[in-house]
This record gives C-alpha cells, sequence and structure tokens, in this order.
C-alpha cells in the first residue's frame, strides 16, 4: 500500500502553502507531493507544458529504480535522488508516509539552496501528511449516485 | 492504492498490465491510445529497449467523468514481461488497484503464462497485496492466430478459482477486444464508489467455455 487514500480540501490547501513556500525559499520553479505510486496529490508552481501525470510516474519509477542499488550498500534506501541537467534539474526528496517531495529547479538556483530548504519543507509535509493520514483513516468511504451497470462503457 | 482528491474533485486509479513476455501487453496500450476518441487521454510513454522491448514500464493516463461530480484519472502501466526484469515489476506493482492479466494464447507459451501468472502472486504478496484483494480480469490474447490453445483449457489453467475472474477475448495486434478488456477491469474499480452497482460492477466479459 502507498501513501494515503484521500486529501480534504483543508489538507490540501495546507500542503500547496508549505509548497508554494518552498518554491519561494528555495528559488526553485515546481514542486510535487507524489506518492511511491506515481498519484500526484499536490503541486506548486510552473513547469510549463509537461504532463505531469507522466511527470509523476516517471519520477516515482526512477526513485523506486534506485531502491536495490541503495540496498547494494547497506541501506535501506536513499533519502534523496539529484539529476543535474544543463538547465533545468530535478531533486527528489523521501517522505513519510511512501510519498516524495519532487522539485524542479533552474540554474538561477542551487542544488545546495534547494536540498537545504527541501529538507525543511520535508519536515513540514510528513506533519501534514500524518494529519491528512488521521483524517483518512476516519473518513466514510466515498459513495456516488451513478448509473454504473456491468454494461457501461467508461472509456470510448 | 486509490487516491482521491476533494479539492479537484478527482479518483486516481493504477491499473498495470501483467503477463509474460511479448504476450501484448505494450500492443494493449499502444492500441488504446490510437483508438480512444472521447476520453481524454495524455501521451503514451515507453520505457523501452532499442528493440522495443519494455525496459522498465510503459504509461498512458486516462481521464473519464463517469462518476458523478467525480473526474476518473485511470493511470495504465505495463510490467516488462522478461524473467530478469522481475524486481522491476515488484515496483510498478506498487499502488495497484487493478490488474489486467495478459495470457498469450500460444500453446508453446503456456509454460511462460502459467510461470508469470505464479510471479505475479509472488510480487503482489511482496507488496503486502494478494490476488483476493486486488480486482483483475484476464485477457486471453491473439486469439486470431493458427490453432491458438481452446478456451476451456485457458479457463482451467488460470481460471479455475471458486470465485472466477472477468475474461476476454482478444487480438490486441488488431485492437479486437483491448477496449472491452479495460471498461471490464474499470467497472470493477468503480463499483466500490457506486451506491447502485454495489460493488458488483463486473460486466459483459465473457466467462469462456
Amino acid at each position: 500500500m502507498t501513501g494515503i487514500g484521500m486529501l480534504s480540501v483543508e489538507d490540501q490547501m495546507a500542503i500547496e502553502s508549505h509548497l508554494k513556500d518552498f518554491l519561494v525559499k528555495s528559488e526553485s520553479q515546481w514542486a510535487a507531493l507524489v506518492d511511491r505510486g506515481g498519484n500526484l496529490f499536490a503541486e506548486n508552481g510552473d513547469i510549463g507544458q509537461v504532463d505531469l501525470m507522466i511527470m509523476c510516474a516517471l519520477a516515482a519509477g526512477s526513485f523506486a529504480a534506485t531502491k536495490e542499488l541503495a540496498k547494494r550498500l547497506g541501506e535501506s534506501e536513499f533519502t534523496a535522488l539529484y539529476h543535474e541537467g544543463a538547465h533545468m534539474s530535478i531533486l527528489m526528496t523521501s517522505l513519510h508516509f511512501d510519498c516524495l517531495l519532487i522539485t524542479v529547479f533552474t540554474d538561477k538556483t542551487n542544488i545546495g539552496l534547494v536540498r537545504f530548504y527541501a529538507q525543511q519543507t520535508a519536515a513540514t509535509l510528513n506533519e501534514s501528511l500524518k494529519s491528512a493520514s488521521e483524517s483518512a483513516a476516519n473518513a466514510e468511504p466515498l459513495q456516488v449516485d451513478s448509473e454504473l451497470s456491468g454494461e457501461t462503457n467508461i472509456i470510448s | 492504492m486509490a487516491f482521491i482528491n476533494y479539492s479537484k474533485r478527482e479518483i486516481q486509479l493504477k491499473i498495470v498490465y501483467y503477463g509474460c513476455a511479448l504476450c501484448g501487453k505494450t500492443t494493449n496500450l499502444v492500441k488504446l491510445h490510437s483508438g480512444i476518441n472521447s476520453t481524454q487521454k495524455g501521451e503514451l510513454v515507453s520505457l523501452a529497449t532499442d528493440a522495443d522491448r519494455t525496459l522498465f514500464f510503459d504509461f498512458l493516463s486516462l481521464n473519464t467523468q463517469t462518476l458523478p461530480g467525480f473526474d476518473t484519472r485511470f493511470q495504465l502501466y505495463t510490467v516488462p514481461g522478461q524473467p530478469v526484469y522481475n524486481t522491476t515489476r515488484q515496483l510498478v506493482l506498487k499502488g495497484v488497484d487493478g490488474i489486467v492479466f495478459v495470457v498469450d494464447s500460444h500453446w508453446d507459451k503456456m509454460e511462460e503464462n502459467v510461470e508469470s501468472f505464479a510471479n505475479l502472486q509472488e510480487n503482489l504478496i511482496e507488496n503486502h497485496l494478494s490476488m483476493a484483494q486486488i480486482p483483475y480480469v484476464l485477457q486471453y490474447n491473439k486469439r486470431d492466430i493458427e490453432n491458438p490453445a481452446p478456451l476451456h483449457y485457458l479457463e482451467f489453467t488460470f481460471n479455475n478459482r471458486a470465485t472466477r475472474a472477468l475474461t476476454f477475448e482478444a487480438s490486441a495486434y488488431n485492437g479486437e477486444g483491448v477496449l472491452e478488456t479495460l471498461n471490464g477491469v474499470a467497472r470493477l474499480l468503480l463499483a466500490k464508489y457506486s451506491k447502485s452497482a454495489g460493488g458488483k460492477a463486473g460486466g459483459a466479459g465473457k466467462p469462456a467455455a
């Protein structure tokens, strides 16, 4: 099981606020909270025309792929993963509840600054995730009125 | 694990296409991507080798509005079928909500099919899951080949359980049966959120034989 099952409107607003604050301090371009399964929980900033779902799936996959490498070194997993480009770079930071903080930044800032604030933000997001997880555990299961039947074509 | 975002009124569900090497998992996603019109679809991403063998996974995101008041985003993944990539299969299964197990109808692929089915169950256990927990459907693919394994044989081999899974005949290469398969597993996943379905919107699969 990965991540948390749901985010209330309040939890979402709190997390987005943390991400926004992080972007300002670290001078990064875009930040997102995703789970290890590739689900996008919350995001803030501007990354242009990139498909966010693909971005999250690839980032989660990339992070997961390093786990075996970490094991070979006697680590259960790496706590952060950094890919450096000529102009754009990405930092992935491990969070509790099987989640990740993904940060995309340009060469206008630097990895030291981004990593410093990412660690601070990770602690804050972990608190938010703990609160969201407790809310999710106590929430009623989602049930909506729909005409779904054995013949319904959901995708066409 | 399904994720419900109340702020964006969105449900995200992860479906994994599983099966032995060259059984047609990637072909399913390619045909879905080219054939789907009305559903909002993303780009098809393939992490493959130069020879078009899946190295990590293929990924396709589809957005529908089946449940009133909520967007439903289906995230479709394939796994690499080659035995050597087992760790990768375990990683892709993380957070899975539904599974399409693709069976190759060639007689000489039966042993690989069976090994892959057993491997799926082992890898679910590695992810603290089981076939009893995760909704899944069976797709009997390559029904267009000459002398395919008969359906009653496939049913006996892969669907001989107290609770039988929905099955779909397909020729993914020709685009036949791929949409029906996806709709079958999607109905199973959405049934738990629908009052009218009461968790039993299985669907129009073909319990073969």
